[in-house]
């Protein structure tokens, strides 16, 4: 009896070492400066993408999806080139709201993701 | 599984994984330390067994270590290989994956060694070894991202890791030996040793502290301002606190050498407590790792101003906003009701727990949410006061315990004000949110230690460990919640609750620790520590009473 409840005494320990902890990973590699910028706009047709964060990111097993205004979405290929804090792509997109969501891994191994509303511009 | 609750789980285990690593990594580290720095040489003085416990402790940790590390790469692998579409060894080639990958290894044959050899384990292997284990670990900080002085953060990094493993991870060894030893002379030789041995680490800590205070926060207003500044001044005060401790047990090893040994059961109630507040460092320490430093984050921060003005006491919220006025019922209404116009088979759901995005808010939810904060610190402060009046040796005042349970019952009302019996959501439902998981799994262990405190104050429970749940899960409380942060989308207005969350937590944790003394020691410092707690919980009311979110 007295193991057993040693048992959940160290159960219960566990457990509640685990409890508050909340969403904070999500705040890791922050994302400093963008284009588009976050509810920015741009002109329809071709234009660049252009994400700048605060740490060095593994391009490799990062990703960007763009959500059209129809909710459907496409996955933007990532270019190898630039600086190491850096994720570029192209886009060629018509008027209407956008968003890109980004997820980088940082060279430090924390995944963080994020969002960029913008919209695209009547001609 | 929905691929953003996955990358929110990720974030949130990480944490808790990292913190075990290093606790793990630490206690491997220091073992393997004081065992040839200190239990092996002195050998003769404090016998052998010293030696072969701290051998057997080191091999766990390793192995532990291992478990961990494996978890960490794990968790990482599948995520990527989730989320990105990458094969497992395209996920296990990112950097930190190839460092822990190393760790792994380092670790095994680690474990391996000292199982196998025990005291008799090869020296330089296990400290080359060891020496691997901090270089990889090193790889997964902060400095291995940095784009700017990653030379110096680096070596920062390093010199951390190893003054904490030097320190805080040989001090489980240290409580064991004492206990082990049990003549003058054996004590005095692992006392001063191991005083030295924390001066190095004490000083190993201090110097990268202070390159990370310089390269990292760089400026006074990012000490407040930012939640990397919070989290650092969190650690230095529990630093403080461990420095104190550790200056009694040199006070004590100084009485040892002018002849008296009664010092000797308070150096050791003194060195549990510091595993347990070296612990909850290293929590914190795993929190700090997934907050960008202050230097990185120019907007947002909080000013002196926005502290002083959140903070100015003001008459406690005693009454709560209507349910239906909260921001989710209010959308949630205007849903149905569009639904009903459009006259679709159902609405859209207001929040749909674990997609990744966070709940609206509006002044009726704040309003909510500091009438809970305002009766939670009605609550603890009128345990912190009965617990006094008990203490002063009025005997009814013993039920004290039992108040927790109205805490938990009103919790369990008010936390989450979404979810059933209050919302829309069902209970189940809901438990893929993680912070509605983490609200309801603390009701319940509420409920659990307020019946076993109340059942070991009223005399119904004569065991030896019954009156250590108590003070144990307030210390893990307190330690857990530095790491809590609120689902807030606001930078400031979530660093500003967690200004005031900080002190709460050092509080709980404080007061934890106090009563673990006032049951563990005797005379005077027993009664002391028995005064202490139901202040330090008092404090902790009154802190929850002026709590506010606008």
């Amino acid at each position: 009896m007295q193991k057993i409840s040693r048992r959940i005494l160290a159960i219960s320990l566990g457990v509640a070492m685990l409890l508050p902890l909340s969403r904070k990973a999500e705040a890791h590699a922050i994302l400093l400066e963008s284009t588009p910028a976050i509810d920015g706009s741009v002109k329809p047709g071709p234009s660049a993408v252009h994400l700048r964060y605060n740490s060095r990111i593994d391009r490799a097993r990062s990703r960007l999806i763009l959500t059209r205004p129809d909710k459907s979405t496409e996955l933007l290929p990532i270019t190898t080139e630039g600086s190491d804090d850096v994720l570029t792509s192209q886009i060629d997109l018509a008027a209407g709201h956008y968003s890109i969501r980004w997820q980088v891994l940082a060279v430090d191994g924390h995944i963080t993701r994020g969002d960029i509303p913008f919209t695209v511009e009547a001609r | 599984m929905d691929l953003n609750l996955l990358v929110d789980l990720f974030g949130y285990l990480s944490i808790i994984v990292h913190g075990c690593t290093i606790v793990a990594q630490s206690m491997t580290i220091g073992g393997a330390l004081f065992l040839f720095i200190l239990a092996l040489p002195m050998a003769s003085k404090i016998g052998p067994q010293v030696a072969i416990s701290t051998a057997r402790m080191a091999a766990w940790a390793a192995f532990a270590l291992v478990i961990c590390e494996a978890a960490t790469v794990a968790l990482q692998a599948s995520v990527l290989m989730a989320t990105v579409d990458l094969s497992l060894l395209d996920a296990l080639g990112a950097t930190s994956a190839e460092a822990g990958l190393a760790k792994i290894g380092a670790g095994l044959v680690l474990s391996a060694l000292l199982f196998a050899y025990g005291t008799a384990a090869p020296r330089v292997p296990v400290l080359l070894l060891a020496l691997v284990e901090l270089v990889a670990a090193t790889m997964t900080t902060h400095a291995a991202a940095r784009l700017d002085d990653q030379a110096v953060l680096l070596a920062a990094s390093f010199l951390h890791q190893l003054g904490a493993a030097i320190w805080i991870g040989g001090i489980p060894a240290f409580v064991s030996a004492l206990g082990t030893v049990h003549d003058r002379t054996g004590w005095l030789a692992v006392g001063a040793r191991f005083s030295r041995m924390s001066m190095v680490g004490v000083a190993c800590i201090v110097v990268s502290a202070a390159a990370f205070t310089f390269y990292y926060i760089a400026a006074p207003d990012a000490l407040y301002g930012t939640a990397y500044g919070v989290m650092a001044m969190a650690k230095a005060a529990m630093f403080v606190m461990l420095l104190a401790l550790g200056y009694g047990n040199f006070r004590a090893v100084e009485r040892l050498k002018a002849g008296s040994d009664v010092a000797v059961p308070r150096m050791k109630r003194f060195a549990e407590i510091e595993i347990g507040i070296g612990f909850s460092i290293f929590f914190a320490a795993a929190s700090l790792t997934s907050v960008p430093p202050s230097v990185d984050l120019v907007n947002d921060r909080v000013s002196w101003h926005e502290v002083v003005e959140r903070n100015a006491p003001v008459w406690p919220r005693m009454v709560s906003p209507q349910h239906d006025v909260l921001a989710l019922p209010a959308l949630q209404a205007k849903l149905d009701a569009e639904a009903a116009a459009q006259h679709a088979d159902h609405a859209d759901a207001a929040f749909v727990p674990g997609a990744g995005f966070l709940p609206v808010r509006n002044a009726a939810d704040i309003a909510w949410s500091e009438f809970n904060h305002h009766w939670a610190g009605v609550f603890v402060t009128l345990i912190g006061l009965l617990a006094l009046i008990n203490q002063a040796g009025v005997r009814w005042a013993r039920h004290w315990p039992l108040v927790f349970l109205g805490l938990a019952v009103f919790l369990f009302l008010r936390s989450d004000p979404e979810v059933w019996p209050m919302g829309d959501e069902g209970f189940f439902e809901s438990l893929r949110d993680i912070e509605v998981l983490q609200h309801r799994f603390f009701v319940f262990l509420t409920v659990a230690f307020s019946l076993f405190e109340w059942r070991v104050r009223v005399g119904g429970w004569k065991s030896s460990w019954a009156p250590k749940v108590f003070p144990l899960l307030t210390a893990v409380g307190g330690a857990a919640l530095l790491t809590h942060s609120h689902a807030i989308s606001n930078v400031k207005d979530a660093l500003l609750i967690e200004l005031t969350h900080t002190p709460l937590a050092l509080f709980a944790i404080a007061a934890g620790w106090a009563r673990w003394l006032e049951i563990r020691s005797d005379g005077k410092l027993s009664r002391v520590a028995g005064w202490l707690w139901p202040v330090f919980f008092i404090v902790v009311g009154l802190i929850l009473l002026d709590y506010r979110e606008a």
